[in-house]
């Protein structure tokens, strides 16, 4: 069932979960978590609502315990050394709130005393990471006038304010407009770049395959994947492709359409178009197309819909759900 | 490098100085002190009443009243500063920060004590010039008074404390801190003579020296003050009030310690 990939695990990895598993009362929110990124890794951490994303990123920052294992950043116990654990990590939880009395300066001031930056640091790095999110006209403003989106922009820089070895990241692009998406995955992008560890939860499927290199896929507090973006992607067996054809498909068209090896499942969306759930990757969409082509349907398009990432996705929860 | 917990508790305690002026609840304590003062000074002219001769007469006046604004600056600069972490969502950015719960818990409450002790000064200090301008003298029984005052503080900041860990709401804290000093401990500070128990060891009760280091209430005191009519002496006083005080700060710790943000 899991698609791991095997790495070398060290004492000192940026993330090492050990098992780690969470109650609430009857409620098992997080079953027994074995995670290890390695340094340099910017990890994808996928799941629908509830599975247990915010569970593990709250057990790691020290702000829930775990029921059970634990909970290693570069090789320091988040529960027992909490202080120096954190230290090397920038943190987006959630939507976090902000002390609405503080400007934004203010508040990447408080953050950086309580990590040891200097005050020139803390004014060399805040203008910097300001200017980053696009923060700088609001930068001496009062945080209670802000809306979600900048106080969401604010969190990113708190988190990058001290230049962090790991960033841990919850839904990072959450309230924010299109624009601003972009240029958060700018901003993550880059620290990719420059070495840093990523890890980031997070609903958007196309963020992930574009900003991380793994992706770790959990359902009802349990890990079902774990692998890189690019063989996930190429692994998924099922897609659904939509095809578009010079002239409407004949009912007799559809019902040949669906008698080819491979093809699971036909809808006729309208307008000369076909949707086809096909298994059998990439060489399962050629051989159908191959077929369209010598049946003489005139294809004008032929593309998937969605990636094959959010395929492999799609499927490996509804199994894990029909479990 | 992390710095010291010493540093970070001085860190912790300026933000949350800033955050008590900057919200003006310490304007609106300023107001509410100017208030009373001018009261007791303009006031009884304005009736026709005689001051009282002696200095200890006059700020007794006053002393009794500090009962109540004590009560206030524990609701105003204390009650909600563990519980609006979790309820205001503002933990998620200050938890993970790499500094210990305890050290979180120290630099409020060290806040929270100079800004309620800045108050009570600001009273006092003008409790002190008024009975000099009037009496033209003052005593150190002024001064004990204040000191007895500044304990009372520490021990309601303390209590103020152990309810905002334990409580889920920033309005249920300031709620029940505030009842409780004005109307529970007083309710059973005046009951339990009656089934011939000495309520030395409750808060209110031993507020009463506030006002008896100064030959006792001149006017019946207020809510929250000690005017309930067993007063322990002053060391018991004294003692119950560090008791409170330590046993709110340190229960207070292993609690916000243990509690879980998970909302």
């Amino acid at each position: 069932m899991q698609a791991a990939i095997e790495r070398p695990i060290t004492t000192d990895v940026p993330v090492h979960l050990e098992g780690i598993g969470k109650e609430y009362g009857h409620f098992t929110a997080l079953k027994s978590l074995e995670l290890t990124v390695a340094e340099g890794t910017a990890l994808g951490f996928l799941g629908p609502n509830g599975a247990g994303k915010s569970t593990t990123i709250k057990i790691m920052t020290n702000l829930i315990r775990p029921s059970r294992g634990r909970a290693s950043l570069f090789g320091i116990d988040v529960r027992r050394e909490p202080t120096r654990a954190l230290a090397r990590i920038g943190a987006v939880i959630e939507t976090p709130e902000f002390y609405g009395y503080l400007s934004p300066f203010e508040t990447l001031a408080y953050a950086g005393r309580l990590r040891g930056m200097s005050p020139k640091e803390i004014r060399n790095r805040s203008e910097v990471i300001l200017k980053e999110v696009k923060l700088t006209e609001w930068a001496d403003r009062r945080i209670q006038e802000f809306s979600k989106g900048m106080k969401q922009r604010l969190a990113i820089a708190q988190a990058l304010l001290h230049e962090p070895d790991l960033l841990i990241l919850d839904e990072p692009t959450s309230g924010l407009d299109p624009r601003g998406m972009a240029e958060v995955r700018e901003v993550i992008k880059s620290l990719k770049g420059q070495g840093r560890t990523v890890f980031m939860s997070s609903h958007l499927l196309g963020e992930v395959q574009e900003v991380c290199d793994d992706v770790a896929l959990l359902n009802h507090g349990e890990l079902l994947v774990r692998g890189s973006v690019r063989e996930l992607s190429r692994g998924a067996d099922t897609s659904t492709i939509q095809a578009t054809f010079l002239r409407p498909a004949t009912p007799q068209d559809l019902e040949a359409l669906a008698a080819l090896p491979g093809v699971e499942e036909v809808k006729d969306s309208g307008d000369s178009t076909v949707d086809l759930r096909i298994s059998g990757g990439e060489e399962g969409q050629a051989r159908v197309l191959e077929a369209m082509i010598t049946r003489g349907l005139r294809v004008t398009t032929y593309r998937p819909l969605g990636s094959s990432l959010e395929q492999l996705y799609l499927d490996r929860i509804q199994e894990s759900d029909r479990l | 490098m992390t710095p010291s917990p010493f540093s970070q508790v001085v860190t912790v305690a300026r933000y949350e100085i800033r955050k008590y002026i900057r919200g003006r609840r310490l304007l609106g304590m300023v107001i509410l002190v100017g208030l009373i003062v001018g009261l007791f000074v303009g006031l009884p002219p304005a009736l026709g009443i005689k001051y009282a001769s002696t200095p200890d007469a006059f700020v007794s006046t006053f002393a009794t009243f500090s009962g109540l604004l004590v009560v206030l600056g524990g609701v105003l600069f204390a009650s909600d500063a563990l519980v609006s972490e979790h309820e205001k969502r503002t933990g998620y950015f200050l938890f993970p920060n790499p500094v210990r719960r305890e050290i979180l818990v120290l630099g409020k409450i060290a806040a929270s004590v100079i800004v309620c002790a800045a108050v009570l000064s600001l009273y006092y200090g003008a409790a002190a010039i008024a009975a000099l301008a009037v009496t033209h003298s003052l005593t150190w029984d002024v001064g004990l008074s204040y000191v007895y005052a500044l304990a009372y503080m520490i021990a309601v900041v303390g209590i103020a404390y152990l309810i905002s860990a334990l409580l889920k709401s920033t309005v249920a804290a300031a709620v029940l801190t505030f009842f409780l000093f004005t109307l529970i401990f007083s309710i059973v500070g005046g009951i339990l003579p009656l089934a011939k128990v000495e309520p030395w060891f409750i808060p209110t009760s031993a507020s009463g020296i506030i006002a008896n280091a100064l030959g006792g209430p001149a006017i019946r005191g207020g809510p929250g003050g000690g005017d309930v009519g067993f007063v322990p002496d002053p060391v018991t006083s004294v003692l119950v009030f560090a008791a409170y005080a330590i046993a709110g700060g340190i229960l207070s710790i292993l609690l916000f310690r243990r509690r879980e943000l998970s909302s």
